[in-house]
């Protein structure tokens, strides 16, 4: 589903001083996986993310998603890649104009799907998430749960092969951030490969998942069913 | 069809969601519209007033008495053979004692003396020409040795001076209104620009968002042009009647002042306001949807 060649992702600061994001690193994620990344702030979590999601474009290494190189892959090609692969983003990254109904509506929308079928759908996920009742609210008069909710609903309304959500439960506190958790898992039974990072400890151990930790962009440990360690 | 109609449905909420700066573009673009038309109209009002002018500059040619009927021939047909020169007419003396007396027939008294003498006035002939600034192309047929014993006085020779002062200063006035219209419009674009910039700097985070669920940049920027196009169209509507309640109250005053010109330009408006409702519409969509086009383009693409 995923796969990572020998990538590398090297930022230069100001006065020369070099940050290596990626530092050639080897990944593989199969499809229907719940994989987990954890790691410190600069470990190379985000731009791993931003890596696939091609918002990032790697200084060497190949990357591969759904069978497609990142190295043929055209400028005007990017927008239908995104539209295949949902992302969650930590500050949500929601309209702020638009009520939740617009918000999910208009990743559709910029596929072209047709109005009847957005009407269908939109409330489907958005039950699935938990907010049919906040549909027409803006994402100023929604909670930092609520607006989790949406910008999962919204990454997820394509029906996408892959979901990437970046610290979804960074802003939440433990029972909201337990019910976005919940969603994740939810969807992954369906059928949907799920990559997340996150900084919280007692999610990681809890989830018994596949951990990938991360340390100055390098991969320092990935284990099956892994836990939480320093 | 689908996605043009959710890019016009998108750019006409949009237009609505943004409130005081579509106001805010609204109004410099209705500023720069009106001043557009005004210096129109200034322009309408400016060429009539040298056309006039142009229309009263004419050079007679006066023949001594004993001139030969042959010779003014000559010199009429050598004139009609330059192709700066409009008409020519030959006034007789006949002719032209009658028309001395049209002009002064509410003075009994003077056309009574004229009776008594033998018509002191002399033959001519009356040559427009179609540039007046070109007068000087006639000089060397009046000073032809042929002509000069038959010629009493050319009327321009005097009149020049006044007549070079006055062009000059149509001119003058002509290229100041050219230029005063053009910096008022490179202004006018400027301003829309930065306003437009200014709209969507704010709206940066909302179009990396559209970019990041998959949106093309075509279909970022629509919305933003079909804004853009909004605003030409409402402003030419509020630009259209500020100068129509305008140009009603003020023309019965320029009429009153200026008698031909004031006419000319309610004529004028009458004529063309079809084409001026166009000429505004076509200004403020182009201003509209250009300068919205120039803002959002670097920030729709994608690297």
């Amino acid at each position: 589903m995923i796969y990572f060649d020998h990538v590398t992702k090297i930022y230069e600061q100001n006065e020369g001083e070099k940050i290596e994001a990626l530092n050639d690193v080897t990944l593989h994620i199969k499809p229907k996986e719940f994989v987990i990344i954890v790691g410190h702030s600069g470990a190379g979590k985000s731009t791993l993310i931003k890596t696939i999601n091609r918002e990032i474009k790697p200084d060497s290494g190949d990357v591969y998603v759904g069978g497609i190189n990142y190295k043929d892959l055209k400028k005007r090609d990017i927008p239908y890649l995104r539209r295949k692969i949902g992302v969650v983003f930590q500050d949500y990254k929601l309209l702020p104009k638009k009520t939740v109904f617009e918000n999910v509506s208009y990743a559709l929308e910029v596929s072209g799907i047709k109005a009847k079928d957005i009407k269908e759908r939109v409330p489907k996920i958005l039950e699935l998430v938990g907010l049919s009742k906040k549909s027409n609210s803006k994402p100023k008069e929604l909670s930092g749960g609520e607006r989790q909710r949406a910008a999962i609903a919204r990454a997820l309304v394509h029906q996408p092969r892959i979901l990437i959500a970046d610290e979804p439960t960074g802003n939440l506190d433990p029972k909201n951030a337990w019910g976005i958790i919940e969603i994740l898992l939810k969807i992954n039974q369906l059928g949907t490969t799920v990559l997340m990072t996150t900084h919280n400890q007692e999610i990681v151990n809890k989830l018994k998942k596949r951990v990938i930790v991360m340390k100055k962009g390098k991969i320092s440990r990935d284990q099956e069913m892994g836990r939480y360690e320093e | 069809m689908t996605k043009f109609i959710r890019i016009l449905k998108s750019g006409f909420s949009n237009f609505v969601r943004n409130g005081w700066l579509s106001v805010a573009s609204i109004t410099i673009m209705v500023l720069t519209l009106i001043t557009m038309s005004m210096f129109l109209v200034v322009n309408v009002v400016l060429n009539t007033g040298i056309k006039s002018i142009q229309d009263k500059i004419d050079i007679s040619v006066y023949f001594n008495d004993d001139a030969k009927q042959g010779d003014i021939i000559a010199l009429q047909e050598d004139l009609a053979d330059l192709e700066e020169v409009k008409t020519i007419k030959f006034v007789s003396k006949d002719e032209a004692l009658k028309r001395y007396e049209e002009q002064n027939k509410d003075n009994p008294k003077l056309l009574e003396s004229l009776k008594d003498t033998e018509n002191p006035l002399p033959p001519s002939l009356e040559i427009k020409v179609y540039d007046p600034s070109k007068l000087d192309v006639l000089t060397p047929i009046f000073d032809n040795e042929k002509y000069k014993l038959i010629i009493h006085k050319v009327s321009y020779k005097e009149n020049k001076t006044i007549i070079d002062k006055l062009f000059q200063a149509t001119q003058f006035t002509k290229q100041v209104g050219v230029i005063a219209t053009l910096a008022f419009t490179v202004t006018a674009l400027v301003i829309i620009f930065n306003t437009v910039k200014m709209a969507i700097f704010t709206r940066k985070e909302e179009i990396d968002i559209m970019k990041l669920v998959g949106a093309t940049p075509s279909f970022i920027k629509g919305p933003f042009l079909i804004e853009g196009a909004i605003y030409g169209v409402i402003s030419t509507l509020i630009s259209i009647m500020i100068i129509g309640t305008i140009l009603y109250f003020l023309a019965p005053t320029l009429v009153h002042y200026f008698g031909g010109v004031g006419d000319d330009l309610s004529g004028f408006i009458r004529s063309n306001i079809v084409w001026l409702v166009f000429a505004q519409l076509f200004v403020g969509i182009f201003i509209g949807t250009v300068s919205s086009w120039l803002a959002v383009r670097k920030y729709v693409k994608i690297s």
